[in-house]
Order: structure tokens, then C-alpha cells, then sequence
């Protein structure tokens, strides 16, 4: 039994919220391309894994327990991203440029955000496909290893790292 | 381009964070009200039950008793909002609030609204997510009751609604150079409005010196402008004057 479920439940998955909210959010925000509907899969990532987490500390015969929490949220989250695609139809491309990053009342720490590398890197990642984006997601902005991207998305180590590395030739086109 | 500089401008997108209100309150949605550990060993140490069979002498229990209260009353002082204690504090100031003359009561009210911002401003200060949301819940609340309190009163303190006001405006941008955003205060301002209008009226009635029109018209100037805490402070200023 990991150590997960020795503790008061609201208390762990309170951490894990403040851990991992940051990295969820932009996970989901660099795929969908808007705040709103950022916020509103990120949401809906925590409330899932909120729901089953409380399931897992009686663990019977449906109810698995929760090993790995980054990889259970990260998997939530990319299900929704895909439900969200699924349902309205086909991919979303919204240029970089007019999309919000945060909130509206920008202060001097979000204006330096709109530097134009900010903006570039943005567009082009926004440009490439979507399993290169993860990946370059996972290991670039959320310091997973390639181990853990490779269990996470059922793939061999070696396979990643091709994935990575045509994922950042992609991205090197994209900035020409 | 090298490969380390197009991971340096990938990690530029760590730059890209939820809004922390958002985050806050998104939290106490899923989570809902904290029910912590702490809260439950309490209960289960001073539950009436657990006490039952043990046979205390009156005197010694009713010191036990004594000494809880004062402890727990003076501990709750230092509580936040979302605490558990938090309601022994609510209680201590609306016990104070009974004593308050009728002049003062205003100013009161409006010292409690600075309560509440340092209370937000240390759980921000802190990073206490989760008091977050009750905190400005007991702020907004705050805010109603001085506003009501200023319409309400017939007699007022002009130089210590000054102090608060200014003080409030201070703490105001201290919480929001933080990144906690507390919104408008429209019901304060209107209040205030109230206030000043019925100062200028009644001081259109008196009979003033040149310096004091002077002041009058500059108060009634910055009362158009919605700036009322500078007509409040002219409105002191010109009550002062020989």
C-alpha cells in the first residue's frame, strides 16, 4: 500500500493540487488554446481525480489504488483534451498571437511573458502534432524522464527519444 | 539554431500559470469546506463523552473550564479565516462591537475591513490557498457591514474614517501587489458618497471663512470626481480650521 492512503485523504490530494495544478493548467491550456476552456478541463481533471482518489482508499475489487499521481492526472487530462477535440469536431488551431495567456488584468511579470520569443515558441509548438507537443511538454516544461513518458504513454524508452528528437526538428522548422 | 536554445525558449512557456484566485477557489469547489485532522482530534479530546465517566471536583473542572476558554479565546485572535478557531474570533469582535458608542461605530466597522486585509494579506503572504476564499468571503462581509454602518450613523468621526480609509486603500494594493485580486468595493464607496454628500450639505448651511469655501469647493469637486476620500479628508481639514 503506497503511503497515499496512511494520511487524512483531503489533506494528500490537497497537496497533490497545490503540486501539480500549475503544470495540469498548462498542460491543457498549451493544447486547447484558451483560458476558459483551460480552466475548465483543469477543473474537471482535479474533480476526477479528486473522485477516484477518495474511491482508492478502499481498495476492493473495482477500485484501484493510485500509484503515481502525476501520470493518473496527466492521463485524465489528456483524455479530456481528446474528448473536448471529439466533440467539437475537429482540431482547434488558434494563432498564438490573439489567444490570452492569464488573466486580463496583467501585471509586469505577465506583460514580460508577451516577449516575442514567448510568442513564437508558443505558435510553433502550437503548429506541430499533437504526441510530439506531450512529449516535448512532459520532459521540457514538467521535467518528467523519458522512463516515466514512456510508461505513461505505454511506449518503449527508445521510442521517446525518437519522438523528442523529431519533435524538436518539428519545432526548429516551425521557428525558421 | 542549437538544440539548448530551443530548449531554453521552451521553458520560457513556464511563464504560462493559472490565475491564483482561480486556483483557490477551484480548490475549495472540489474540495470543499476543510474538515481537518487536527479539527477531529479536537472533538474526539473534548467530547462531553469521552468525559462522562470521570469524576472531577466541581472547583477543578470549573477552572479546566476556565482555562480553555481564555486560552482558546486568546489563541483564536491570532486565527485565520477557514481556521477553526476562527469563529471564537468573529465572536470576540461582535461582543466589542455591542460597547461601541454610536460616533465611533463607523470607524469600527471600518477597523474590522482592515482586520479582514491583514488577515488576506498574511494568508497570501503565506500561501495559505485554502483560507484564501473564506478570507475574502469574511472580507466582502466585513465591507457590507461598514458601509451600512456609515449610512446608518447620524453622528461621525470624519478625522478616523479618514485614518481608515486611507489605511484600507494601503492594504488594498498590498494584497493585490501579492496577486490575490478582492475586486471592487462598490457598496463602501457608495456608502461613502453618502457620507460626503450629507457633510457638503450641511456645511453649505454654515457660514465659512474665504479659506473654507475654498476647501468646500475642493471637496465638492473631488466628490464629483468620486474621489471621496479626498473630499472626506478636506471636509476634516475645513472642520479644524479657526
Amino acid at each position: 500500500m503506497s503511503y497515499y492512503y496512511m494520511a487524512n485523504p483531503r489533506k494528500l490530494f490537497s497537496k497533490i493540487y497545490d503540486q501539480y495544478i500549475n503544470k495540469i493548467y498548462r498542460f491543457i491550456f498549451l493544447k486547447v488554446n484558451s483560458q476558459e476552456i483551460a480552466q475548465d478541463l483543469t477543473s474537471e481533471t482535479f474533480l476526477k481525480g479528486w473522485e477516484a482518489f477518495k474511491k482508492s482508499q478502499n481498495p476492493g475489487i473495482n477500485n484501484q489504488e493510485i500509484e503515481n499521481p502525476s501520470a493518473f492526472l496527466y492521463k485524465i487530462a489528456r483524455n479530456l483534451v481528446i474528448d473536448h477535440y471529439r466533440e467539437k469536431g475537429k482540431t482547434q488551431i488558434v494563432s498564438a498571437e490573439y489567444v490570452s495567456i492569464t488573466d486580463p488584468r496583467t501585471n509586469l511579470e505577465e506583460e514580460a511573458m508577451l516577449s516575442s520569443d514567448f510568442n513564437a515558441i508558443r505558435g510553433a509548438l502550437n503548429n506541430i502534432r499533437d504526441e510530439y507537443q506531450t512529449v516535448v511538454i512532459w520532459h521540457y516544461l514538467d521535467s518528467l524522464s523519458i522512463s516515466e513518458i514512456a510508461k505513461m504513454l505505454g511506449k518503449s524508452e527508445g521510442a521517446i527519444r525518437v519522438q523528442l528528437h523529431r519533435a524538436l526538428k518539428a519545432l526548429k522548422n516551425e521557428l525558421k | 539554431m542549437q538544440e539548448a536554445d530551443l530548449v531554453k525558449k521552451i521553458q520560457e512557456l513556464k511563464k504560462i500559470k493559472p490565475r491564483k484566485d482561480w486556483v483557490v477557489l477551484t480548490k475549495s469547489q472540489i474540495l470543499g469546506p476543510p474538515t481537518t485532522f487536527r479539527e477531529v482530534s479536537f472533538w474526539n479530546i473534548f467530547s462531553p463523552k469521552k468525559w462522562w465517566g470521570v469524576q472531577y471536583k466541581p472547583a477543578f473542572a470549573t477552572l479546566i473550564i476556565v482555562g480553555v476558554l481564555v486560552g482558546a479565546f486568546g489563541f483564536a485572535q491570532n486565527s485565520l479565516p477557514g481556521n477553526f478557531l476562527y469563529s471564537l474570533k468573529k465572536i470576540t469582535e461582535k461582543s466589542q462591537a455591542v460597547f461601541v458608542s454610536e460616533t465611533e461605530r463607523s470607524n469600527f466597522q471600518l477597523g474590522l475591513v482592515n482586520k479582514r486585509l491583514e488577515e488576506l494579506n498574511k494568508i497570501a503572504e503565506t500561501n495559505q490557498v485554502e483560507n484564501l476564499a473564506p478570507a475574502l468571503n469574511e472580507f466582502q462581509a466585513n465591507i457590507s457591514q461598514a458601509a451600512k454602518e456609515i449610512i446608518k450613523s447620524k453622528e461621525i468621526n470624519v478625522k478616523e474614517i479618514v485614518q481608515q480609509t486611507e489605511k484600507l486603500k494601503e492594504n488594498k494594493q498590498k494584497i493585490e501587489a501579492l496577486g490575490v485580486v478582492i475586486g471592487e468595493s462598490e457598496e463602501l464607496d457608495n456608502a461613502l458618497s453618502q457620507l460626503v454628500g450629507r457633510e457638503i450639505k450641511d456645511l453649505k448651511n454654515r457660514t465659512l471663512t474665504e479659506d473654507q469655501e475654498k476647501l468646500l469647493a475642493e471637496a465638492k469637486e473631488d466628490f464629483e470626481a468620486g474621489n471621496f476620500n479626498e473630499a472626506l479628508e478636506k471636509i476634516w481639514l475645513l472642520s479644524n480650521q479657526p
